[in-house]
């Protein structure tokens, strides 16, 4: 869950940061790319990604939850059909800020917020399979570890015998 | 509303106003074609044509907006 954020709300109240966020959302997911502040951009990603999750549950209720946000259907429409299938490999990080300098106007420090729409990379994806598969072995491999050392200080004991023999003689 | 209640004399204005100072920016280096060029870091950086004319800003090889 996305810490909930401090000080004072974007807009003029409660009311008006929910609707500017949710427009921001809306903007994002019909062109997957939109230039806004530093800040914005900072709120509007929490937002935004757990309306892919919503999306990539794809039922009826995930459906109505993001249109209590998003309320244009066409876009919601297009964020569940065309959007969650290719974050569906994605686990996270759903959305990429990259900052742009300084706004001429008033300074304002500038950010593009973006989905990530490109394709998990071959090595991703193989680290992911490698760490799966350690966690698939690492509950099989305790017993025969335990054994190999029980197996190992029977021998010692054995050499030891041995040596004391050869010292006796 | 809260009033001074005496001017503020030319060397108290003059001593608050030497501590004003700009610190400087951090840069980062970067090799670039056999030099060394300056950059600001975690800042998407303009992509320019020959004539100068700025073209899109391009961040870590991704192009990041159009100009």
């Amino acid at each position: 869950m996305p810490t909930p954020t401090k000080g004072p709300r974007l807009g003029g109240g409660p009311a008006h940061e929910r609707m500017l966020l949710a427009n921001l959302a809306t903007q994002l997911f019909a062109h997957r790319r939109i230039t806004t502040t530093e800040a914005k951009a900072k709120r509007v990603r929490p937002l935004a990604e757990r309306m892919i999750t919503f999306a990539k549950r794809g039922d009826l209720a995930a459906r109505r939850r993001v249109l209590t946000v998003v309320r244009d259907k066409g876009v919601v429409h297009e964020l569940f059909t065309v959007i969650a299938p290719v974050m569906a490999e994605r686990q996270g990080g759903y959305t990429r800020i990259t900052k742009i300098g300084n706004r001429k106007g008033d300074n304002a420090p500038m950010a593009v917020i973006e989905l990530v729409l490109e394709p998990l990379t071959a090595k991703q994806a193989t680290v992911r399979e490698a760490e799966a598969a350690t966690r698939r072995t690492a509950p099989a491999e305790d017993a025969p570890v335990q054994a190999v050392a029980d197996d190992d200080a029977a021998d010692e004991a054995v050499i030891d015998e041995a040596v004391t023999d050869e010292d006796k003689a | 509303m809260a009033v001074p209640k005496r001017k503020m004399s030319r060397s108290n204005t003059r001593s608050r106003r030497s501590q004003w100072k700009a610190d400087a920016t951090t840069l980062s280096t970067r090799v670039e074609a056999g030099q060394l060029t300056y950059f600001r870091p975690h800042r998407a950086r303009v992509v320019t044509d020959s004539a100068g004319t700025p073209l899109y800003l391009e961040y870590k090889g991704r192009k990041v907006k159009d100009l």
